[in-house]
């Protein structure tokens, strides 16, 4: 994502410039999936409620930004630990005691849900508050945050974001890998009731899971609010792509939500940029090719969705190179993928709809179940 | 037509509170008899429940008005001109009640076709994946269809609203004088039929071998299987059907207020509401949806006429405390009280007519026996229904197997 801003930090086109929100984006995205994946591993509980925590997030960088007038950056170690202490308490005070009862699964699905509205009902008295107590009136919708550095005319978030990114990955990674409870952790995820055997405490795995989960929906929250503006219904409305990052990266393994997200901020962005501008002759050739060797790759599968996905890419890439031999200009789809759809920026949030569904029926267990290296015999 | 007497008391008008309840339960009922097919019968725990009734009311919607403006050969944009070209063919409608009850019909069926069909797209993964991948997806293409409906501009108008034909047009006061005036209570028994109609056919499918077969799907899926029913069927069929109903209360509703918003359709209102009428009454039950559609919508319009009240004593708006209270309520039923309030029983397998005779045949010969033996006190005869085992073998006449 780096070389992104090194090759457009000397002149900024509308390119470069979405580029750089694909990848803050995809930074954002990436560590809100992570959040999700960790709970989701741990505890088996997904949750709806998660896009509120990022609602928090906003909402501690924008109290402290127009009452304290903090940077949105000071303002996320603020909103991590909110953030962590809020996932902590909805874990503890309500999923705990749900999960110990023996509840099914749908059940703490609908809890979660519960809770997500209740969190619309808190963060509507607390804006009403701001409203009416310290006369901020944006606090129901306000703009991106000011106290943002830039760096060779590049926002500064565009290199924070990816960077922060890196560091909790690597933290993630070395606290699964290094350390002993981490290993603690990984143990409990495999099996709770061998790692209860062996004297681990999985109570307080679990809680530092959704304490962590909760820290890295407000932290990317927080950092949210310096690009982009933000409202009580931020956080929920970002929950599409949140599930798609996680589903995509599998549900199941931590660097998977990373490259999910990654992959699903990425092509949000990039993918509704390529389609409104459109990709010209020789793109959408490429395009063609690529769809026909991704057709072929999946058509000598064994499973039948993945057979099924093959062919429908096969021939929409034969389709697509004969429209193009044919001069492109009897199908209004072949027409706009040349040249650009005008009308398509409100719908980029399908892209993430659609790729989860695909996700979903040629690769259930999301992007870490891809073997790239042959099996050895 | 009649003006309904008001009737005031504690200064709260209950008459038309009457008429509010009654509009926002038969949808409700009907949305939630729905959902409760999907959820407690079947098992399909429907995150997306707003697209099937949003779908509805989009789409029949917009179509119904395009089909007035043609048939009444009105010019114009559909989208650009909506509020004078729906003006003037309510003020058509009026006379022409024979269209009127076409393009209802018309509307029922295509709100009930888009929902068949959102039901059978869904059905596609509602069988292949586990509920909470399921939930995801579903959660993810209702809000996604919020999207479309905000941005597509034909279908509803984008961020602007249409107003659809008001087919209650007839019963409305008009600026002029005119109209009859009681347009909510015409709207309000139509609401309130359907969602009798509704639940008349959910509690008829609930006793159908149909229903007792989804349950012992729900329950156990793999001896279902084992039996030798097709389980992908039929929760393929429920979907359909109970996608339908809820395109129908979609195109209701729209009825109701006259105008499809996009932003009126929110996963909150429309996918958590029904989720929590279902939990307060019991999945898997009808009555419990009912009693927990009546409870909702009390507490409901209950919060509606209170808010005036307190809204001057608290520093924010009342209507938050609404979404605090319903998430407090579900978190409790679901900690203290998790089977709702009426708890799901096995239906009998008998018209309740045929049951009672069986056990009054089966009654008939000891009915001495029973004051004789077991003696008088007052709580013995209460409960004296219950009758020991060993008395019964000794009775020649009953079957063994059945007990009242």
């Amino acid at each position: 994502m780096l070389p992104a801003y090194v090759v457009c930090s000397p002149s900024l086109n509308s390119l470069c410039q979405n580029l750089i929100s694909a990848e803050i984006y995809g930074s954002f995205f990436a560590l809100m999936a992570m959040g999700l994946t960790l709970t989701y591993m741990t505890t088996k509980v997904p949750n709806f409620a998660y896009g509120s925590f990022v609602t928090i997030g906003l909402y501690t960088a924008f109290q402290l930004s127009s009452l304290n007038s903090w940077t949105p950056y000071q303002a996320s170690v603020v909103a991590f630990l909110v953030t962590g202490a809020a996932s902590v308490l909805m874990y503890v005070g309500i999923l705990r005691p749900l999960a110990n009862r023996g509840t099914p699964l749908v059940a703490i699905m609908i809890a979660t849900f519960g809770i997500d509205i209740g969190f619309i009902g808190v963060f509507g008295i607390y804006t009403d508050y701001l409203q009416k107590v310290y006369h901020l009136f944006l606090a129901k919708q306000f703009f991106a945050l000011p106290g943002d550095f830039s760096v060779l005319g590049v926002d500064g978030v565009a290199v924070v974001a990816p960077i922060v990114l890196a560091i909790i990955t690597l933290g993630i990674f070395l606290l699964f890998t290094k350390t002993k409870f981490g290993i603690a952790m990984r143990a409990s995820v495999e099996n709770p009731s061998l790692a209860k055997v062996l004297g681990i405490n999985t109570e307080r795995v679990y809680i530092v899971s959704w304490f962590l989960a909760g820290g890295f929906a407000g932290l990317s929250g927080a950092l949210y609010t310096l690009k982009f503006p933000g409202g009580t219904a931020t956080g929920s409305d970002l929950i599409v792509e949140i599930f798609a990052s996680s589903v995509l990266g599998g549900l199941t393994s931590i660097f998977g939500a990373v490259a999910g997200g990654l992959a699903i901020g990425g092509s949000e962005d990039m993918v509704t940029y390529g389609l409104s501008q459109g990709f010209g002759f020789v793109g959408v050739t490429i395009v063609a090719l690529l769809t026909i060797a991704i057709g072929t790759f999946l058509v000598r599968k064994r499973t039948r969705g993945r057979r099924i996905g093959g062919i429908i890419f096969l021939a929409l890439g034969v389709y697509l190179l004969i429209e193009m031999a044919t001069g492109f200009t009897t199908d209004l789809f072949v027409a706009g993928l040349v040249n650009g759809y005008p009308d398509i920026t409100p719908l980029q949030k399908g892209i993430p709809l659609i790729i989860m569904v695909i996700a979903l029926l040629v690769l259930p267990r999301g992007l870490v179940s891809l073997k790239l290296r042959r099996p050895k015999k | 037509m009649w003006v309904i007497p008001q009737l005031i008391f504690l200064g709260i008008d209950w008459v038309s509170f009457g008429i509010d309840f009654l509009s926002f339960y038969g949808i409700y009922l009907g949305i939630s008899l729905a959902l409760n097919l999907e959820f407690g019968y079947a098992g399909i725990p429907n995150f997306g429940k707003v697209l099937f009734v949003a779908g509805g009311a989009a789409f029949a919607g917009s179509i119904s008005g395009r089909l007035a403006q043609y048939v009444f050969a009105i010019r114009g944009d559909f989208i650009i001109q909506n509020t004078s070209i729906i003006n003037t063919i309510d003020t058509k409608l009026v006379n022409d009640p024979v269209f009127v009850a076409e393009l209802i019909l018309v509307s029922l069926v295509i709100a009930a076709s888009v929902g068949a069909l959102f039901g059978f797209l869904a059905s596609y993964p509602a069988i292949r994946l586990r509920e909470d991948y399921l939930g995801m997806l579903l959660l993810g293409s209702a809000q996604f269809f919020q999207v479309v409906m905000r941005t597509y501009e034909p279908l509803v108008g984008g961020a602007q609203n249409i107003n659809v034909p008001d087919p209650y047009f007839y019963w409305s006061t008009l600026p002029t004088g005119t109209g009859a005036g009681d347009r909510t209570l015409v709207a309000a028994l139509v609401a309130g039929l359907f969602g009798l109609v509704v639940f008349m056919f959910a509690q008829r499918l609930g006793k159908s071998p149909l229903g007792r077969t989804l349950r012992a799907i729900r329950d156990n899926e793999d001896a279902a299987r084992a039996l030798g029913k097709d389980d992908a069927a039929m929760r393929r069929n429920i979907l359909i059907i109970a996608s339908a109903i809820s395109g129908v209360a979609g195109i209701l509703i729209t009825f109701q207020i006259a105008s499809v918003e996009w932003d009126y359709w929110s996963r909150f209102a429309w996918t958590f509401w029904p989720f929590l009428i279902v939990i307060i009454g019991g999945s898997g039950n009808n009555f419990g949806t009912a009693v927990g559609a009546f409870f909702f919508t009390l507490a409901y319009k209950g919060l509606q006429v209170l808010q005036p009240h307190i809204s001057g004593l608290l520093p924010f708006d009342p209507n938050w405390l609404q979404d605090l209270a319903f998430a407090a309520v579900l978190i409790l039923i679901l900690l203290l009280r998790p089977d709702g309030l009426i708890r799901e029983k096995p239906t009998p397998t008998l018209p309740r007519g045929k049951l009672a005779q069986l056990v009054a045949a089966m009654k008939a010969p000891a009915p001495n026996q029973t004051q004789g033996s077991r003696g008088s006190g007052f709580f013995r005869r209460l409960v004296g229904k219950v009758r020991p085992r060993k008395e019964k073998s000794e009775d020649p006449g009953p079957p063994p197997k059945t007990n009242g």
